[in-house]
Formats: C-alpha cells, structure tokens, sequence
C-alpha cells in the first residue's frame, strides 16, 4: 500500500512539473520568445568561470543592441563539475529541459567527449571554447553531417606543437644554445600526443635531441627523484609535458631549485591567478599558451572586453582565461550567424558560422583573428584540414590568422610576459636565478 | 644511491606520518575511518588561509590545523559514531558520505583550482648529488618525533596503556574498568590532530585541491593493511616499504607504475597474509 | 516453494510495471532523461545489493566489475567492429572473470578488509586502463562516439527501464529463494552456514558471479546509452559513493530498496538544479544523504516497512 502511494507520489511531483513546464512554456509562446543559450562547463573552475562571463558580457551587449532576431538573449547555466557523468546530464538538461536554441561550453577535454554524442543526436549548434583535441576535428573530417553543428574556437592541440618545434629552434638552439632536452611527461593521453609530436619533429628539424624521456604518474607526490633523473641525463634542459595537477611539478621545481631550465606545456602559469595561486613561488616557468595569453598586448576590442569584465566581476580570475574571449567573440559570432540565416538551424546556421571572420588589429597589423577554415582547406604545414577549427597560422610571417599558440615566462618578481613568437613577444626568454649557465 | 636512500627516508617519513592517524583509528576503535583524508585536505586549507592568506606565523597555522582537526575528530566521534553504536559498516559509509560532503563545502569556500602552499621553512640544501628542501627535511624529523612520542606516549602513560588494552580486547577492557567512550575520545582526537599535521605537511609537499583527500587516503590504507593492526613500529616499517617502493620503481624503473606496484602489494599481502606484515604485535 | 509470494507482491509489480511503462506520457522528455540514469543506478545499486546488501562481504570497489563491462563493450564495438549482439554478451562474460577475480581474496577476508582490497583492485583497474593499451581504450581522455542502440529519450527509457524492471524482478524473486536467505545468513555469521552443511564457498561465488553478471549487464547497456567512456567517470570514487548511498538509502538487501534510493538520489540530485546551479547542490545532496542515512542506517524501505507494520497492527487493533 505505502508503496503505491509512494508511486503516487513520484508522480505527481512529476505531473505538477509537467503542468508547471507546459504553462510556463505556453506563457512563454504568448510573450516574447526569448533565444535561450546554455552554458556547459564547471561553475567552479577558472575554466568554466572563463567562458561563462564571457558569455554573460556578450550577451549584455548583444540585448543592449537588441538581442537576436528582435529577441532578448537569456541564459542558463548547467554545471558539470569537469565530471563527464555530469556533463552528459547537463547537456541533457539544457537540451530536453531548458530547450535552448545555443550551447556555449567551457568544457574540458574528456567532459566535452562525453556529450558529443549528445550533441550529435540533438543537433544543437555547439561551439567549444577550451577543449582543443584533435580528436573531435579527427570527428568532423570523418563524419561532417552529424558533427556539423560542432565549432572548436581554439586551435587543436595538433597545431601547438609545431610552434614549439619553432620556439625550440628559434630560441633554444640559437639563442640559449642547447642542443639536447630531457623529456618529462604525465602519463595521459594528452602527454602522449604532445610527446609523439615532439620527438618526431623536434629532432630533425630544430635540431634538438631527445636524450631521456620520463613518464610520470599524474599523482606523483614527490618530483624529486624524477628531477635528479633528469638533471643526471646529461641534457641542456627539460620539456615539460604537464595538464593534470601542473601546480605540483611547476612548484616543486622552483622549490627544489632544480638546476636545469625548464620550459614546455604547462597548464598552471596560464592563468593570472597563478602567482597568488604559488604564493609567488612560480617564478621561471614558461609555458606554451592558447591566446589571448597572460601578459599579452590585446587590441583595442579585446582591451574593452577585459575592461568591461573586471568592472564587473571581482572574484577570480581576475582577468579571463583565453577561452573567456573565445567565448565573449564566439558568442557574438554564433547570433550574427544567427541573423543571416534567421534561425538555429543546423545547416542554414552552420553555413552562415562558417562565414564568420572576425579580424583583430593592433596599430594597423592582424592581430587576432576568429575565423574558421574552410573545410576542405589544407594547413600547408601540418597536411591536414581543420573543418570547424580556429583558424591559426602557424607560418612566418603569421600574417593570415594568430598563431595558434605563444610562449609566455613568468618571472621571479611576479610579473609575466610573451617571449615568442617575435611579433607578439614583450620580453625575453630567461633562465630563473638559480640555474648556472 | 645515495639519492634514492635520502628521497626515500623523506618521503617514508611522509607516508609514517599521514598513516599513523589512520592506524590509531583502526587499531582502538575498530572502524575505517574514510574521511581521514578530509582531516588532511581541511586542515591544509585552514593552514593557507591563516598562514598564507591572513599572514600568521607558520607555527601558529601549524596548531590551529591540529587543533581544528582535533575537534573535528571529537565531532566525528560523537556525531556520527557513537549513534551508530559500533555498527562498523554504517560507519564506514557515513564517513565517506562525510568526505564527500566536505570536498562539496571546501569547493564553495575556495573554488576547484589547486593552490600551492609556501614551504613551512623556505631554500633547499645539497646532500652529494640530491637536493634536499628544508619543507621535507623539517616534515621527516616532524614525523620522526611525533611517532617517537606516540609510542612512549602508548607505552608509559596510563591513558595510552588504556587504548592498547581497548586495541586488543575492548570488552576486557571495559570489564577491568577502562571507560571506553573516554578512550575512543581521546582516540579520535589524537587521531584529528596528527591527520591535520600531517595534511599541513603534505599539502606543502604537493597541493592543495578539493579533491586531495582521496590520494593520502589510499596510501594510509595501504600502510595500514600491510602493517597489520595494531602496531606503531609496523606502520614505521611499512611506510618505509612503501615510500622506498616508490622511489625506487619511480627513479630506476618507470615513474608511470608508481600507483600500481601500491595496489599490487595491498592485494598480495591481503591475500596471503591478511594480518599484514606485522599485525598484532605489541602497539 | 520457499518465496513465499502473496497477492499483494503481484499486484505491487503489476502496478509499478503499467506506471513505468506509461511514465511518457505524464513527464517531459528532461525528467525521462534522468529517469534513464536512475535506472542504471538502480542496475548498480542491485548488483552492489547483491553481492554486499547481505553477506557482509562490503564492495568499494564495484566501479571494478561495471568497468569491466563497459570497456569490453567500448573497445569490441569501437576498435573492432564487433557488432553489438556479440560484444555485450562478451562484456558479461568478461565481467564474471572479474566476479571470480574480486572472489578470490574472499575466501580468506572478510568486512572491512575486504572492503579495502575491493577499493584496491578499482584503482588498480584505473591506473591500468590507462596505462596499458591506450590505444585500445583510449587512455586518460577515453573514447567518444561509440555506438548507442536507441536515440531520444524515449527510446533510451524504454531500453533502460526494461532492462531495469527485468533486472530487479528476477533478482528480487532470487533473494526471496532459499538462496537468499542463505546468504543472508552467511552475513551474519559465516561458521554456522558451513555446520548446517552448505558451502559457504559455493554460496559466495554464486553471490559474485551473479553480482558481476548484473554489473556487467548494466555496465554494458550504460556505456551504449551514453555513447562515450571516460576512465574518470567509472573508476571514481563518487561512483562508488553513489552506489552505496543509492542502496543503503533506499534499504540494503531487499533489492527494491536499492531501486527506490537510486531513484531519491538521482532526482534530488536533478530536483536541486535550478534552485542551487553550483557547488552548494552537491553539499546539500551530500548532507541530506547522510542525515537520511544517519537517521535511520536500514533505509526507506525500512521506514517504509516499518510505517506499513504501524498501520496494520492498528488495522488488526480496531
């Protein structure tokens, strides 16, 4: 009997929701139709934070104009705590329950692979801000019709490497004059890629050889013997391969006062929190960045948007990570296209995104640039296309998109800046204080 | 060689401390307690925000830590063991529910970004080819005398010779007039304060993140399942068995298998010698 | 015949099979959605019910055998073409080779021992699946894009909560055998069931294959419902918790009690939403599991029982 009646009870509290939506969803038809877009990432994180306020800005400015096809913009939120069980159901949420017509995601790399297929099923244009896996382009080059909504807005990882192999020869060889590094890597899928990138290219063509190459488990608690490995390898300095738990191999590094240079990709010195985040023990690390980097000159709109942002919020970040202004730009783009084609369909509105160029100057030169490739169009570098990527330009002389990536080096009294490439560079790459040369 | 020898007694050191809590839990009372490693990730972030944030001395941060995870051993106690009366599963679930909770309360105060803490004693020395910092060197003899002290502590005093006796046979105890609530408080207290010593010293070894409490949670099973119940200088032991194993296949074999050869051991020891190493010998 | 089935059990099921069945029709697809993960949870939680509701062998590390299931699935279909028909089948197999694994440490430890090398092989697994051919299993990140048997919410539902109500039955109907109890009293204390002249050896094995069967069963279809596999999502210890929570919420050991706390649990959770968008929903998700659990340890069911108990004594009294 009490089970019945607990059955009934379920119900019901599901029925009167039921009514709840379907008033509320016919109130809503009666006034003015608002276009909804939804938020998937973590509330909690730098990360998620990032884009989310850089979505929130856009869409001020956006209803400030107008809105969207004579619509306001109104946004909601489902937060995935960078846990991949909860990013599905967030995308469930903001697709069966909040219906909304756009989904801006600061997901992180396994969580967004997790509601891909979601998305593919529901087919509600998606633009990616943070997650930068080449496989989910590897995705779109195989299967466009079900992935098409799907825009990545930072370029995939694939594209980062070569730059490194640019830094490594530009700036390592001829400049600090190294000849060998020393491989640390984390043991993920992420390390391995970037890994395999390296040493099949570094080698040959910046002329930097890879004499050891250290795996390490991502809950490593103690650097120290992983260090003493590699300062007795006998190299002139070590790569960092790093995005899990970053903080603790960067800090025990300057803690241990490891006598190597160091340099790689590092996911801890990205943000502007990180020196309060050490304790301002983080001097000397430098690290390969998405952009808009810390300590990046921005142009003029990107500057406004910075402005804008720390006039509104005052919790951290303090300043957006990059993926904030791939949010604030993207997002603008995403209702342009939304004008041209009317509507969120997936493939009036797809065609639409896809013309989406956005070009950034700086005292009249290119800048930044949110552009996409065509889908068929070759990066001649790299032999591949990128439907649905960023456009980057990872040739001299960086004139046809932004480098995919930049090197930037914090130094020891707290401040930070670019290093490479040239035309973006404010400061010089420098060993930290305690490594002899 | 040498290297390897120092980092080991480093990081062994390390390991005794964060396990020693946990043991003392399992040995007297009986329960696992799965919010240990809470004690260590609570009391490394009310370290930061005195020491670091508020600008107290770190020795001071160092005690309102212990002090913290005093009381909290005491609020466990009396929260949730006792109602359960001694029902070990249920207290078992309760307290991973608890840890679970207070990952959620810490994630609201201070975010999901990992913060690193300042070394309690900052610069680093050179022993031959290994470089030793202060941090770690100050954690090891921390852990050292707190360990000394526990065992002359179990040994001579009668309140310590009292939670053996509760270790070994609880009902016996009581008959022969040990009060046993008495001895369970004082038991979880202890155990509060060495957990938060230790998640100070840990959290300057390597980072504090919601999601520490997990990792020196592992490790202290792992010590205590190998040690065997029940005994001070098994737990010593085996904290160096397993630090040095660590070092050892992270610096000679492959850094990778850290976390396996650990659950290798935990399953064979159980499996062959479900006692452990050294259970049940005197505490 | 020892299952001692009234009326009243028939009319129980019945009824809750037509409610299940119609549930489309009274809720929005965003709350079947959520219905279709209470429903693997509930997969879970009876497998994990199974095993540890009764026999005092206590699982941390269940996450283990659903894995298992579900990465065989994910690499059969994914790597190697293997159609969906072969590969989940497979995966079960695969799973109970797991279950036999998980018994062995069994047949000399017990409680809380247990309970920790349980947690021990699910790390084990973790660091291994992502050490050892990540190719094949896609490493730290997983994979994505794996094959899903049904799309839209209705039809997941279907499959789930056939699958679901076809899980529970035939387990609830197992435990009301002899077999049940006799497990039940391996629980409560292991040396008697040998002097009575059972195994307890045979008894426990059959406990872990038919718990592994269940978790590799639910493993599977999830892993196809959701399309994509994530190492950090399966082997975590938040799964774990979830499980646990789910059974001892809803009242270990009776099978249907672990079904209704999986469905408390996963829609406070989803209840929560809108009002606490952030970090709060899952502190006060965690403290009400707690207060719940700490109030009453035997679960809703119990209360629920116990309430029935109250009503029919007054019923008899009148």
């Amino acid at each position: 009997m009490a089970v019945i009646l607990l059955m009934e009870d379920l119900m019901k509290f599901n029925y009167i929701k039921v009514v709840a939506t379907m008033a509320s969803v016919m109130l809503a038809a009666t006034a003015s139709a608002d276009i909804k877009v939804g938020f998937i990432g973590s509330l909690s994180s730098d990360t998620g934070l990032s884009t989310l306020r850089g979505a929130e800005i856009a869409i001020d400015e956006l209803n400030a104009n107008g809105g969207v096809l004579g619509q306001q913009i109104k946004l909601v939120t489902a937060d995935t705590r960078q846990d991949v069980t909860e990013g599905v159901k967030a995308y469930e949420y903001l697709a069966e329950t909040e219906e909304v017509d756009f989904i801006i995601s600061g997901s992180i790399d396994d969580v967004s692979l997790g509601w891909l297929p979601r998305m593919q099923e529901y087919q509600i244009p998606t633009l990616d801000t943070w997650t930068s896996y080449i496989g989910i382009i590897d995705m779109l080059v195989e299967d466009y019709d079900s992935m098409k909504p799907y825009f990545m807005n930072i370029a995939s990882d694939e594209a980062l490497a070569t730059l490194y192999i640019d830094f490594g020869k530009d700036v390592l060889v001829d400049k600090m004059g190294w000849k060998s590094t020393v491989i640390l890597q984390e043991d993920t899928a992420f390390g391995g890629a970037i890994h395999g990138l390296i040493s099949q290219a570094m080698a040959p063509v910046a002329g930097i050889d890879v004499v050891e190459t250290i795996v390490y488990d991502v809950a490593t608690v103690d650097f120290a013997p992983l260090y003493s490995r590699a300062v007795a390898s006998g190299a002139d300095f070590i790569y960092l391969i790093s995005s899990v738990n970053s903080q603790v191999v960067s800090s025990q590094y300057v803690k241990l006062q490891v006598p190597l240079g160091m340099t790689g990709v590092n996911v801890a010195p990205m943000g502007q929190d990180y020196w309060a985040d050490t304790g301002g023990m983080g001097g000397g690390m430098s690290t390969l960045t998405p952009i808009p980097a810390v300590g990046m000159k921005l142009d003029p709109a990107s500057q406004e948007f910075v402005d804008t942002y720390q006039a509104k919020y005052s919790s951290r970040p303090i300043i957006p990570h990059f993926n904030g202004f791939n949010a604030y730009h993207g997002l603008k783009q995403a209702m342009a296209a939304a004008e041209e084609a009317g509507g969120f369909n997936n493939t009036t509105w797809v065609t639409a995104m896809e013309k989406q160029d956005l070009i950034l100057e700086l005292d009249g030169e290119l800048w930044l640039r949110y552009g996409w490739w065509g889908n068929d169009e070759i990066e001649p570098r790299t032999g591949r296309t990128y439907p649905h990527n960023l456009r980057f330009d990872i040739t001299e002389p960086f004139d046809d998109g932004a480098p995919s990536m930049v090197v930037i080096q914090w130094y020891e009294d707290g401040t930070n800046a670019v290093v490479y490439p040239e035309k973006y560079a404010n400061g010089e790459f420098t060993l930290p204080s305690w490594v002899k040369k | 060689m040498l290297e390897i020898i120092i980092q080991g007694v480093l990081l062994s050191g390390l390991y005794a401390l964060i396990a020693v809590g946990f043991t003392l839990i399992f040995s007297v009372g009986r329960v696992l307690n799965l919010a240990y490693g809470s004690y260590i990730m609570v009391a490394g972030y009310i370290y930061f925000y005195f020491s670091q944030l508020l600008g107290l001395p770190p020795i001071a941060g160092l005690l309102l830590a212990g002090i913290l995870g005093s009381c909290m051993g005491l609020i466990k106690y009396n929260l949730i063991v006792k109602p359960l009366k001694g029902d070990h599963i249920a207290v078992e679930i309760s307290t991973l529910i608890l840890a679970v909770v207070l990952q959620s309360a810490v994630i609201l105060c201070f975010g999901n970004s990992a913060k690193i803490l300042l070394p309690i004693i900052p610069g680093v020395m050179h022993i031959g080819n290994a470089t030793v910092t202060f941090n770690v060197l100050v954690a090891t003899i921390a852990s050292w005398l707190i360990l000394i002290g526990l065992y002359l502590f179990i040994k001579k005093t009668h309140v310590g010779r009292a939670m053996m006796a509760v270790s070994m046979d609880a009902k016996g105890a009581s008959i022969s007039g040990v009060d046993i609530d008495k001895i369970n408080m004082i038991t979880w207290g202890i155990s509060g304060f060495l957990g938060a010593i230790a998640g100070v010293f840990f959290a300057s070894y390597t980072q504090l993140s919601p999601t520490m409490w997990v990792a020196p949670l592992i490790i202290a099973i792992a010590i205590v399942i190998v040690g065997g119940i029940g005994s001070i200088i098994g737990t010593l032991m085996v904290a160096h068995i397993i630090g040095f194993m660590e070092i050892i296949s992270v610096a000679l074999i492959s850094p990778q298998l850290r976390g396996v050869f650990t659950m290798l051991l935990i399953i064979l020891v159980l499996v062959i010698r479900p006692k452990g190493l050294f259970g049940r010998e005197e505490l | 015949m020892g299952l001692g089935l009234r009326w009243y059990h028939f009319f129980l099921w019945a009824g809750f099979i037509v409610i299940m069945a119609l549930m489309p029709e009274f809720v929005s697809k965003g709350t079947l959605r959520t219905i279709i993960f209470a429903n693997f949870l509930a997969i879970f939680a009876i497998s994990w019910d199974v095993l540890s509701g009764r026999t005092g062998y206590i699982s941390f590390g269940h996450p283990f055998l659903i894995g298992i299931g579900a990465y065989t699935t994910a690499i059969l279909t994914k790597r190697f073409d293997v159609p969906v028909e072969y590969a989940i089948p497979t995966a079960v197999i695969m799973t109970m080779v797991g279950g036999t694994i998980m018994f062995l440490p069994a047949l000399r430890i017990k409680g809380s021992y247990f309970a920790l090398v349980s947690l021990a092989f699910m790390e084990l697994i973790y660091q291994l699946v992502q050490v050892i051919r990540p190719d094949l299993t896609g490493g730290t990140r997983g994979m994505s894009g794996i094959v899903t048997l049904t799309r839209g919410a209705v039809n997941g539902y279907y499959l789930s909560v056939t699958l679901m109500i076809i899980v529970a039955l035939c387990m609830w109907l197992l435990m009301r055998t002899r077999l049940g109890t006799a497990l039940s009293a391996i629980g409560m204390n292991e040396e008697s069931v040998k002097g009575s002249g059972l195994s307890p050896t045979k008894l426990k094995l059959f406990a872990f294959m038919t718990s592994a069967f269940v978790a590799g069963l639910g493993g599977a279809f999830y892993v196809h419902y959701l399309g994509s596999i994530a190492p950090r999502a399966l082997f975590d210890i938040n799964f774990v918790f979830t499980i646990i929570v789910a059974t001892l919420i809803g009242g270990a050991s009776t099978i249907v009690g672990p079904m209704f706390g999986a469905f408390f649990l996963t829609f406070l959770l989803e209840y929560l939403r809108p009002y606490l968008p952030g970090a709060e929903r899952y502190l006060i998700y965690g403290a009400i599991a707690l207060l719940l659990y700490m109030y009453q340890p035997k679960g809703l069911y119990h209360i629920v029982m116990s309430q029935l108990d109250r009503f029919k004594k007054r019923a008899d009294d009148d």
